[in-house]
């Protein structure tokens, strides 16, 4: 089994918008939530072509994908593989899809629309911007798709399956959608909206080429707690935090931080912490919620890994951690660049 | 290396509720292609698709596409056998795209005509991972649960992720399979794309026109084959491998060379330690639309050599249903090697010449094949290869 | 209706459905190629080519046969211009 590395982060979220070098600023730093995207940050990292025919979630994927390459040290490479989470995919070219048809019949359709009602096609355009040619996955899921795609990729990487993959989310967020969300009963929440990804490696792969190793994801696992649909569950039991703690050699007690999914959804996050002090007692290290910063979105997943693999104030490795609404759980156990190559 | 069994198949498909119903339609070559009933298709070119038919039962508050899941989850668990337990700790895969898109249309259609719309349904009945958290809540699934959006392939990707689980010794049970229901959307895409044909799909034919849609579901269970063996489940076939890849080429158009699909069923070959001549049947993904049979059945002569396997493509009887393609093509893979029966092309009548291959027009072969593959290619150019072995 | 007005409903097109900046549509005469890979061209895949037919479709009331190679009318703005004048002519 191959130890897994993470050796670019790239982000395009409202507060921040780069590689580690940003990140670390941004974590220094302090500040309101800035949920939107400014349209300047795309500035640079999408060509004319992508500007007329990639929608704008496909942008803001391209662009962080392509931050976290360049992050890496790498070129866009035939070897690569891309793990992207996504809640909501491109609801702004699905309504207008629909919108066409409605207004003027048949001839008001766009075919070059259409593809983008299909939840994968910010992993299309990413692959194609960057030529990753090995899987390419889409996992939908509410809240923690992110993260959910992290683990499903470090797993990938740590049985062989692939060398490198770019790993993380991406979601658009509008007033269109908000509506929909609002009247459908949401729980309100701060929602943001960004795209992150880290690049995960072999730790042999990143040695070989002399990577700047941010850290290691040295335990991932996902599972389901019983909830209802969109519900929060009664049950507190964590097989997944008990599962990721056991791959990296580790104790709850070693546990130096958290790195949360909490977003302002009360009993989702009174539901986590209940999660939390069940699976790591009697210990009870200190936790950081990013989406206080940048609201809550698939791409968060790529910045918590990403700040949780940079921090080395907190001693011990980092847990990042994320519970959706029905029941999807993940842990990621994430150690520093200092811990991650020590025992190498 | 863990192997892998397949030990529970179920299905809805435009053949009604059942796996019976499904083989037993496939290989008589029915095509179940007709006009449609379930959405408006005034001033389209195509006007027919293969609907599943009325009797799916399930709750009525359900969307349709969750209706054919539970049905297919629920027949694919009993078949399999497993406790309550087993259930418990198993991982669910779901590859989809729909979600309940074709009741929030109705919806939107509704409130865009200024009639009173029927009941709202949110976002979150309506995305793709909707499905997902019905089954895992109805079916007390609590392992990894994961939705995977793979265009035309995401059926075949959750069988492919869900194998990976198991091999790398993470959960010993997995329910994994596809499904879609008709969509305004997808059919109204499709027409725009001039991808769909107005009368039934006709794959490998010389004058072939484009595709058909169908909609339906599909589930298997997955299962570490020694501890199939050991609990004396019913072993239909082995996944003995599988290929994922991406062609990074074109939004809608697959590689002119079919360079991913070649990968693709290479891969799975490699995974699978075996030589190509080994492998007897593919069922190709086959849409009928000029450019993919052209690309895909050289792409198989690439790997496997011109005339070498039996190539064939089910669509041609419940035609292309979306996210449950994949998933049900496997189970017809995997009840080809089970009955040693290879389900036909229908309305194949004029094999095109730049096909390579005997692709069993209109009528199903007995043929005792020891391994089957099952194509499935999506726009993104995402391929899946899934490489089927006799138990 | 002649190729210097076909061209003018063309430009239109490109900038609401194909997404082209208005100043570089403006910049298009009928000597500009169309398909990427073409020197000079303006870069259109077989994407944009459905969704120009469409469009053509809509906005001059004829019917593009698919099954027809329609591939040397979609060389320059001055053979999809004649082609189109032709057959709106014909209709």
């Amino acid at each position: 089994m191959a130890r897994v590395v993470v050796t670019g982060v790239g982000v395009v979220t409202g507060p921040v918008t780069g590689g580690r070098e940003h990140v670390r600023a941004f974590l220094a730093s302090s500040g309101a939530p800035v949920v939107s995207v400014r349209s300047s940050a795309l500035d640079g990292l999408v060509d004319e072509t992508e500007a007329r025919r990639l929608s704008r979630i496909c942008q803001l994927s391209v662009a962080a994908a392509r931050i976290a390459l360049a992050d890496a040290g790498l070129g866009p490479g035939a070897g690569l593989g891309l793990v992207i989470g996504a809640e909501f995919g491109d609801v702004r070219s699905t309504i207008a899809f629909v919108d066409g048809y409605l207004r003027r019949g048949p001839g008001g359709l766009s075919a070059l629309l259409f593809p983008n009602t299909v939840m994968n096609t910010m992993a299309a355009a990413t692959a194609i911007a960057v030529t990753a040619r090995e899987l390419s996955l889409t996992l939908n899921a509410p809240t923690v798709a992110g993260e959910l795609a992290i683990a499903r990729a470090t797993a990938a990487v740590r049985a062989g399956r692939t060398d490198a993959v770019l790993a993380g989310g991406v979601d658009e967020f509008d007033s269109i959608l908000a509506e929909l969300l609002a009247d459908g009963g949401a729980p309100s929440e701060t929602r943001g909206e960004g795209a992150g990804f880290v690049l995960l490696e072999s730790l042999d792969v990143a040695e070989a080429r002399g990577a700047r190793v941010l850290g290691e994801i040295a335990g991932a696992s996902w599972r389901a707690i019983r909830a209802r649909p969109y519900g929060v569950g009664r049950d507190a039991a964590s097989r997944a935090i008990a599962a990721a703690l056991d791959e990296a050699g580790a104790t709850s007690g070693d546990v130096g931080r958290v790195w949360v999914s909490a977003s302002g959804d009360g009993p989702r996050d009174r539901w986590e912490q209940a999660i939390l002090t069940e699976a790591l007692r009697p210990a009870r290290p200190p936790q950081t919620a990013l989406a206080s910063r940048t609201g809550r979105h698939a791409g968060l997943g790529a910045l918590a890994v990403a700040a949780a693999a940079l921090d080395d104030a907190s001693g011990g490795p980092a847990l990042v951690h994320a519970v959706a609404r029905g029941g999807t759980h993940v842990a990621l156990v994430v150690r520093n660049r200092g811990r991650a190559t020590h025992d190498v | 290396m863990r192997r892998i069994a397949v030990t529970g198949l179920g299905v809805v498909s435009p053949f009604g509720v059942g796996t019976k119903a499904y083989w037993n339609g496939l290989s008589a070559g029915v095509c179940a292609i007709r006009p449609v009933t379930l959405i408006e298709t005034e001033g389209f070119r195509c006007r027919i698709a293969a609907e599943v038919p009325n009797g799916i039962g399930g709750s009525l508050r359900r969307s349709r596409a969750d209706r054919f899941a539970l049905a297919a989850a629920r027949e694919a668990l009993e078949d399999a056998g497993l406790s309550r337990v087993e259930r418990a700790e198993a991982a669910l895969v779901v590859g989809a795209v729909g979600g309940g898109m074709l009741e929030a249309e109705a919806w939107y259609w509704e409130r865009y005509r200024g009639s009173r719309p029927p009941s709202r349904p949110t976002p979150r009945s309506t995305l793709p991972f909707a499905h997902a958290e019905a089954l895992g809540n109805a079916l007390g699934l609590e392992g990894p649960r994961e939705t995977v959006v793979m265009a035309c392939s995401s059926g075949a990707a959750s069988v492919a992720l869900a194998a990976d689980l198991i091999a790398d010794g993470v959960v010993a049970t997995a329910l994994a399979g596809g499904v879609d229901a008709l969509t305004r959307i997808c059919f109204m895409g499709f027409n725009a794309l001039k991808l769909l044909c107005p009368e039934p799909c006709r794959p490998f034919d010389r004058d072939r026109r484009g595709l058909s849609i169908g909609e339906g579901a599909a589930f298997v269970v997955l299962e570490d084959l020694e501890r199939a063996r050991a609990r004396g489940a019913r072993i239909y076939a082995t996944l003995a491998g599988h290929g994922m890849t991406t062609d990074a080429y074109h939004v809608t158009a697959p590689h002119p060379d079919g360079e991913g699909m070649v990968r693709a069923m290479a891969t799975a070959l490699e995974r699978a330690r075996l030589a190509p001549k080994a492998v007897g049947y593919a069922n190709a993904h086959g849409t009928a639309t000029p450019q993919n049979d052209r690309i895909e059945a050289r792409a198989i002569r690439e790997v496997f050599g011109p005339g070498q396997l039996l190539v064939s493509s089910t669509k041609s009887m419940i035609g292309h249903t979306m996210a449950a393609a994949g998933a049900l093509e496997a189970v017809a893979t995997v009840l080809a090697l089970v009955h040693e029966v290879v389900p036909p092309t229908a309305n194949l009548e004029t094999p095109d010449p730049d096909v390579a291959f005997d692709c069993v027009p209109r009528v199903a072969r007995e043929a005792p094949v020891e391994y089957a593959i099952s194509n499935s290619f999506g726009f993104g150019g995402q391929n899946v290869t899934l490489l089927f072995g006799r138990a | 209706m002649d190729p210097k007005e076909v061209l003018d409903e063309l430009r239109t097109i490109l900038v609401t459905r194909l997404k082209f900046d208005q100043r570089r549509a403006a910049d298009m005469t009928l000597e500009t190629t169309l398909p990427k890979g073409v020197e000079g061209s303006i870069g259109l895949d077989s994407l944009d080519f459905i969704e120009l037919s469409i469009a053509i479709e809509e906005r001059f009331g004829i019917v593009m046969d698919e099954s027809q190679d329609l591939t040397r009318h979609f060389l320059s703005f001055d053979t999809l211009a004649r082609f189109i004048t032709a057959r709106t002519e014909a209709a």
